[in-house]
């Protein structure tokens, strides 16, 4: 725990050796030595001592960290913590070691226990607030934690969301499916609501309790933008200047259907919430991002995925007709028989079919993994449609595409609507 | 061990869908023929897929079942046939892990004779604890008061036990003796018994017979205060140690006596509605609404935790003892034809055989089951539309298997059939093989499915459990129809429950504005407004309409992406509106928000363009008029008005939460964000041009000048003060600022050069003639603009209290009048004329007949005949202003005015023969034989030549019902501002006064019509008997309008003189009317032609 210099109020409270002002928590497995030095670091950058230009809003204040860890690192604290003092500073680092919760199918993502966990453990230090980062550390910066934790503590937001500067053909999946019916769902305009990084403050996560919800909606991931929103909690989002880059560790198939298959899973539970919501409304936008880099997307082979997406609708037909209605049945068709240059999905048509395969979700017209795994030859069709479309776009005009896209999803939300509400297979 | 509530809100009960069932009866796993909780353990995941919240078990206690398990010999066990204690702990996590609820009997009025208490009882010494767990007697005469309950089996509720030596109590079967709660024992062990199932973690107990608890002489022996102190106690216990638990009282009797089971919140959560059920029958086959809104009215309000169970069919009789003898009697001949169908006081029936197996039938049931104030409860079978064996024994009809699917006894055991607790229903309409779950699960359009649908949609909507519900009273009792409203939430639900399509039109006025979206298949249906919201619903059906507002939300940041300007801070309109802001906001902010508006005229048309042709700074600068020209791709350019306002910081906030749809475009200056908005929106503005024309302020634009002119009257008007307006909601073509009770402001939009009409003429009428029945005029705000005439932004006009205007106020009276003639049979000496010539009409004296029966509307149609004749006088009077003096019609004229009636009257035809084929069988004939006279419709306009001795004056131009208020037993006649859409000169041309005349003749005959067809929808038979009586009305009506009118204007030349002519230039009019109705009528409601046919026909051709 980061503890320097501290005023006689500050130091009352602290009596209590439990007790911290900041968490900064990683969700995922992370290496510990890393870790030990990298928070060191950071920590000692944030206390008043240091020569670092920290803002007043984090610096001074008390620290812990809490990692899922299999071995914990030598403990002499209290509590079954490690307590630091790093290149004996003066600064103490409080390390809070996670039960075992288990590892996302998704390895840079947390499961909803570990979640559960940090947020405990929060609850437990009485934190102010508390700062999730990814588990390649990158962001574990006093200056990203500041981005992160600032508009929680000063501008009273309960969920502080990152933006990421992100190239035209970053983050597709995102922008494809996860951010746009999130966004058609729950009414805000989030651009990432299943970020690596974020900020919560006390209030919000005294109140969720990600692993009971997770279970109760058979999902395996959590989302908090959704129990942000679901409580009516002010959300804003603020420029990151990070990147994860995630290689290519995992097959598209099995993101899609690690990601997308909790979206759908929790909007069963929350049918009569999101379609309620008309609209969606802007969030604010604490501190803006300076402009990306132009991708080169020349550089992108668009052929396999055409491929994949051909393959898919000679052989998942059958699956296909399950899930979705013969005009859009049709329509893909009709995809097929295009010469590759001309590809280009209509955004009408990729909405219905992600509302179909949502609603498919639901009713278990199919294995559920089946079903994932049927849509992901029609999301790599997407991305070759979208690839080429906005080969020669700025990054400007692309990310004006992607809004259209999500602009659609709004659109097509009566669909989605009506499917669900009554879900009959003659459809038109 | 104690287990927690499996529920998470206390009030889970309030959004449950409850599935009744009876373990016996659903699935056995072990084949021995009878139902069994490891059977349904194995078909939770069917009740998962159904939807259902809350399973409640029939009683599986051990029992000698004489009563179906209602007579429990050991509270604290299983039936050996059912399964063991542990089965049911199982069955209990199983469910609970699902989500599902579970409710148990909790039967503690009585015990099974067999019950170890009882015959330790027996045995017992007299007034021993022991023995006094009973009700015992020496006599059988005590509680005489007290109903015989099963009257088929039982003559009395004492019953003598030879080994006790007395007699004891039981007001159901001789074998089921109640318990004495006056005992504290008893009450002791009952509590017991509740823990040890609530600490199992059962969330729910259903009490049975609960009137009954307690005994008193001189008493009904039912509901009595020392039952509900019991009662209390039960639930105070429960409270103190459990969590979200539930108790459900049975209690066959009236609300109002069922009401106080709920106590203060203190003593059962949810009670059945009893009465409900045999009235939703009745409403159905009575095709009326009438009973249902009759026992809800006697439905007294219950506390904020409390909840009524709902259902149509459950494991007992449909119970007839909350009906009257006649209502007994008529359930039984609707319902029960065969004797064998009758038990007790009711009819042992399942709910698909009881209506005919009709699904439509069904489906609308299940609809009011759903959508009604309470928890539904469905009775299990019923969702596949099972059927009965009335050849069974007592109610064990609706007691049979469930039938799982085609194979063997139904799929619900694997043993011989003959081993069966009951046989399974075999023949072959209800048959398993025909009604089966597993068919009807491969069935998408199955009842199973469709219910499947309907519970997933009425859980979406948190206030068909918790809202309240409000009955619509439409005149057409065939369709039920109300509102269910909470906090966040309104349904608008409607049901037909006529076997034939029913029309309805609904008051939905307080909801005007809003957008009714159809539930099921998430359709739009058209705006609710200010008048009746008409529906048409096919046969059984039924219409669930969420009302949304009818805004979508706009994200303040969208609009910031449509236009951005940029703007040094408030005030600063030069930016905005000629320097650099200017181009961004005729090229974007104006081409997006003009067609969003109401009341923009040119929503249909493709505009090229849009330019800010003046503008002028008021309210301190924080606000600005600007004139704003729209070019078309064809047709000649508009200007319309729009009040605008720029402002930072945080009011630019509240005006983009509040009223995004008044936001033009985002504005930005170096410190602030702000917005461009329509200023009518906030009060400060209106209050500013109020002031304008208060304080003859003059304000110079851009190119000319805007200024404010008070009539004389204003000052009286507003008063010492004035309130801040609200922007009216029911604008049209204009906007409307209402200052409540003193002024109404009206902004014209649409913007011509030249004297608005309506300001010229109620300026004349208030200031120089000082006519009494016209909206006081109380000034304008006028533009000038070099080389172009004076033009009128905006007119202030004194506020009229009024009861209505004068069209809806003549329907309440026609409706009074078609209740009081429908009985009466019309006299031949009565009969209207066929082909009334108006004049001879009104020459005539009104005969007392007609007198009798149209009654006091003939002496205000005469007043109104008055006021109209005094309006044409008093415009008549002003000779020294160009634009009123009265000019003689000359032949000139008149040849003109046939020439233009002629040509509407030829193209009226033509559309008339192109759409014979579309109208409705009962209107063709009708238009055949308009189109047989149509020569004498030429010949009639042909006979207009040569002078008519009337003069061409100013006129209302567009005078009917809608146009006048009933106000303080008098007339006020509004709105001279002509038809909109139509140029400036054509709303001021001069024309003969008849004009007028013959729109309020049209008025009162459509008025007549419409009355008709709105009251015979829900009589459809007499439509035929009540035309004669509509014809009659309208002709009395009409000659004491005309008498009136001739009456006051004699003399004068507003009207001709001579009959003949009067006659010939009122009736060409009144063709002419009646002509355009019926182009807008074939154009817009086919159904409604024949109003004007026979208006065209009735003229004295």
């Amino acid at each position: 725990m980061a503890n320097v210099e501290l005023g006689e109020d500050t130091t009352t409270r602290i009596e209590s050796p439990a007790t911290a002002d900041l968490l900064v928590a990683i969700a995922a497995p992370v290496n510990v030595e890393q870790l030990r030095a990298t928070a060191s670091d950071t920590i000692r950058a944030m206390s008043p001592r240091s020569t670092n230009e920290v803002d007043p809003s984090i610096s001074g204040l008390r620290a812990a960290v809490a990692f899922p860890a299999d071995v914990a690192p030598p403990t002499h604290g209290s509590d079954g913590a490690v307590v630091l003092d790093p290149a004996g500073s003066g600064v103490e680092i409080r390390f809070i070691p996670l039960a075992e919760s288990g590892v996302s199918a998704i390895p840079w993502l947390g499961t909803p226990a570990t979640y559960e966990a940090i947020f405990q453990a929060a609850r437990g230090l009485g934190v102010k607030a508390c700062a999730v980062v990814a588990s390649d550390l990158a962001s574990f910066r006093p200056d990203l934690l500041q981005t992160l934790l600032a508009p929680v503590l000063e501008k009273g937001a309960d969920l502080a969301m990152p933006v990421y500067p992100a190239g035209k053909l970053d983050g597709l999946l995102n922008a494809s499916i996860l951010s746009p019916v999130a966004r058609a769902l729950y009414g805000k305009k989030i651009r990432y609501p299943l970020a690596l990084d974020f900020g919560i403050s006390a209030r919000l996560l005294q109140e969720i309790q990600p692993a009971r919800r997770a279970a109760a909606q058979g999902s395996s991931l959590f989302w908090p933008v959704t129990e942000a929103v679901l409580r009516n909690r002010t959300i804003c989002q603020t420029g990151l200047e990070v990147k994860h880059p995630v290689g290519d560790a995992l097959d598209a198939s099995t993101v899609l259907t690690q990601t997308v298959g909790p979206l759908f899973a929790e909007m069963e539970s929350n049918a009569s919430f999101w379609q309620r919501v008309r609209g969606s409304q802007t969030v604010e936008m604490v501190k803006a991002l300076p402009a990306a880099a132009t991708t080169n997307a020349a550089s992108v082979d668009i052929r396999p995925m055409l491929e994949t997406f051909q393959l898919g609708s000679r052989n998942l037909q059958e699956m296909w007709g399950l899930v979705l209605p013969p005009v859009t049945l049709l329509e893909l068709k009709r995809l097929t028989r295009m010469p590759a240059e001309q590809f280009r999905m209509p955004d009408e048509l990729w909405v219905r079919i992600i509302y179909d395969f949502a609603l498919a979700y639901r009713l278990r017209t199919l294995s559920r993994s089946h079903l994932l795994g049927a849509l992901t030859p029609l999301y790599l069709g997407w991305v070759a449609s979208h690839v080429m479309e906005v080969s020669k776009m700025r990054d400007k005009e692309a990310e004006q595409r992607v809004e259209r896209l999500a602009r659609a999803y709004e659109d097509g939300k009566p669909y989605l609507l009506s499917r669900w509400r009554w879900p009959d297979r003659f459809n038109p | 061990m104690k287990r927690s509530a499996s529920a998470a809100d206390p009030l889970w009960y309030k959004d449950a869908i409850i599935y009744e069932l009876h373990v016996r009866a659903f699935m056995d796993a072990n084949n021995d023929g009878i139902g069994d909780f490891q059977g349904l353990i194995q078909k939770l995941d069917y009740l998962q897929d159904l939807g259902v919240t809350c399973i409640w078990l029939l009683p599986f206690f051990p029992s000698p079942l004489k009563d179906d398990g209602y007579d429990i010999a050991d509270y604290q066990n299983v039936h050996p046939n059912y399964g063991t204690i542990e089965d049911f702990q199982e069955f209990l996590e199983q469910a609970h892990s699902r989500g599902l609820q579970v409710m148990i009997e909790l039967v503690i009025n009585h015990t099974s004779d067999q019950h170890p208490w009882f015959q330790r009882a027996r045995f017992a010494p007299k007034g021993s604890p022991e023995r006094d767990f009973y009700v015992w007697s020496d006599t059988d005469q005590k509680y005489k008061d007290a109903r015989i309950i099963f009257t088929d089996t039982e003559k009395s509720n004492w019953t003598w036990d030879a080994e006790a030596q007395a007699y004891y109590w039981h007001r159901f079967f001789s074998h089921q003796p109640d318990l004495n709660y006056d005992n504290p024992l008893v009450i002791e062990e009952i509590v017991k018994v509740m823990r040890f199932w609530l600490d199992m973690g059962v969330d729910g107990l259903r009490i049975d017979a609960i009137p009954y608890l307690v005994e008193r002489d001189g008493t009904s022996c039912e509901n009595l205060p020392e039952t509900h102190a019991v009662i209390k106690r039960v639930r105070a216990e429960i409270d103190r140690d459990y969590f979200g638990r539930m108790l459900l009282a049975e209690a066959n009797q009236w609300p109002a006596d069922v009401r106080p089971y709920f106590g203060q919140g203190d003593e059962c959560q949810m009670a059945f509605h009893f009465p409900l059920m045999p009235r939703i029958y009745m409403a159905l086959r009575q095709e009326d609404r009438l009973p249902i809104v009759d026992i809800m009215a006697q439905t007294p309000a219950i506390p904020e935790t409390c909840q009524w169970g709902l259902f149509l069919r459950n494991h007992d009789e449909l119970t007839l003892e909350m009906v009257t003898d006649d209502e007994r009697d008529y359930m039984y001949l609707a319902y029960s034809a065969d004797p064998r169908m009758r038990i007790n006081i009711g009819i042992r029936r399942r709910l698909a055989p009881l209506v005919d197996n009709n699904r439509r039938r069904i489906e609308l049931l299940n609809s009011l089951l759903f959508s009604f104030p309470g928890t539904p409860i469905l009775y299990y079978g019923d969702e596949i539309g099972m059927g009965d064996n009335i050849y069974l024994g007592d109610r064990n009809g609706v007691r049979t298997p469930m039938q799982w699917n085609g194979d063997r006894n139904a799929g619900f055991s694997r043993a011989v059939p003959a081993k069966l607790y009951s046989p399974v229903v075999m023949d072959p309409v209800w048959g398993y093989e025909a009604v089966n779950v597993e068919a009807q699960q491969s069935d998408a359009s199955s009842l199973l499915s469709w219910m499947r649908n309907m519970i997933a949609l009425r859980k979406l909507f948190q206030v068909f459990g918790r809202g309240t519900l409000t009955f619509l009273n439409p005149s057409n009792r065939k369709v039920l129809a109300y509102i269910r409203e909470s906090e966040n939430e309104r349904v608008l639900c409607a049901a037909n429950l006529s076997r034939f399509a029913q029309p309805v039109e609904l008051d939905l006025k307080a909801f005007a504005g809003m957008i009714p979206v159809e539930m099921l298949g998430y359709v739009e249906f058209p705006r609710i407004g200010k008048q009746y919201y008409p529906l048409t619903i096919g046969p059984y059906g039924f219409l669930w309409l969420e009302l949304q507002p009818s805004q979508r939300p706009v994200d303040a940041a969208d609009v910031a992406q449509v236009a951005q300007i940029a703007a040094e801070g408030p005030g600063d309109w030069r930016s905005l509106l000629d320097g650099a802001g200017r181009r961004e906001m005729e090229e974007s902010a104006l081409r997006e928000f003009l067609p969003r508006q109401r009341w923009f005229g040119g929503k249909s048309r493709q505009i090229s363009l849009t330019v800010i042709e003046d503008w002028a700074v008021f309210n301190q600068g924080s606000s600005a008029l600007v004139l704003v020209e729209v070019g078309y791709a064809t047709g000649d350019p508009e200007t319309y008005l729009l009040p605008l306002g720029l402002v930072f910081g945080p009011t630019a906030g509240e005006i983009r939460e509040k009223h995004p749809e008044a936001v033009l475009a985002q504005a930005s200056s170096a410190d602030d964000d702000g917005v461009v908005y329509d200023a009518l929106y906030e009060s400060a503005a209106g209050t500013a041009l109020l002031d304008w024309i208060v304080g003859s302020q003059e304000i110079a634009s851009i190119h000319g000048s805007i200024r404010g002119a008070p009539s004389k009257v204003l000052g009286k008007l507003l008063g010492d003060s004035f309130p801040a307006p609200r922007l009216s909601s029911a604008e049209q073509s204009n906007s409307s600022l209402l200052f409540a009770g003193k002024v109404l402001l009206k902004i014209f939009r649409r913007q011509q050069p030249g004297p608005n009409p309506d300001v010229e003429i109620g300026s004349y009428l208030t200031g120089q003639a000082n006519f009494p029945y016209v909206a006081p005029y109380g000034g304008a705000l006028e533009y000038r603009r070099e080389g172009q005439s004076t033009s009128t932004l905006g007119m202030v006009q004194g506020f009229i209290t009024n009861e209505g205007d004068g069209w809806r106020w003549t329907l309440e009276e026609l409706d009074r009048f078609y209740e009081s003639v429908a009985p009466v049979n019309i006299s031949e000496d009565g009969m209207p004329e066929e082909r009334p010539r108006l004049m001879r009409l009104s020459e005539a004296e009104e005969k007392p007949f007609v007198q009798d029966h149209v009654g006091p509307y003939l002496q205000d149609a005469a007043l109104l005949g008055q006021r109209t004749a005094e309006l044409h006088l008093a415009l008549a009077a002003n000779r020294t202003d160009p634009a009123f003096a009265p000019e003689p019609l000359s032949a000139g004229d008149v040849d003109r005015l046939r020439e233009s009636l002629t040509e509407h009257a030829n193209g009226a035809f033509t559309l008339l023969k192109e759409s014979l084929s579309r109208l409705p069988d009962a209107t063709v004939d009708l238009a055949g034989l308009v189109l047989s006279r149509r020569r004498l419709v030429f010949d009639r306009f042909h006979q207009l030549v040569g002078e008519i001795h009337t003069s061409r004056m100013r006129i209302h131009g567009d005078y009917h019902l809608g146009q006048v208020l009933r106000a303080k037993g008098d007339f006020v006649i509004l709105d001279f501002e002509g038809e909109p859409a139509r140029p400036l000169e054509e709303r001021r041309s001069k024309q003969p006064a008849l004009k007028d005349v013959a729109g309020m003749l049209r008025s009162f005959s459509y008025a007549a019509f419409s009355a008709l067809i709105q009251y015979s929808t829900r009589r459809p038979e007499e439509f035929e008997k009540l035309e004669p009586w509509a014809r009659l009305w309208e002709q009395a009506v009409s000659a004491a309008f005309l008498r009136a009118y001739r009456l006051t204007a004699a003399a004068s030349a507003i009207a001709p003189q001579e009959p003949a002519e009067f006659e010939r230039l009122l009736e060409a009019y009144v063709l002419d009317k009646a002509l355009y109705e019926l182009v807008y009528e074939l154009n817009n409601r086919p159904n409604w032609v024949r109003i004007p046919l026979s208006g065209i026909l009735m003229l004295a051709l």
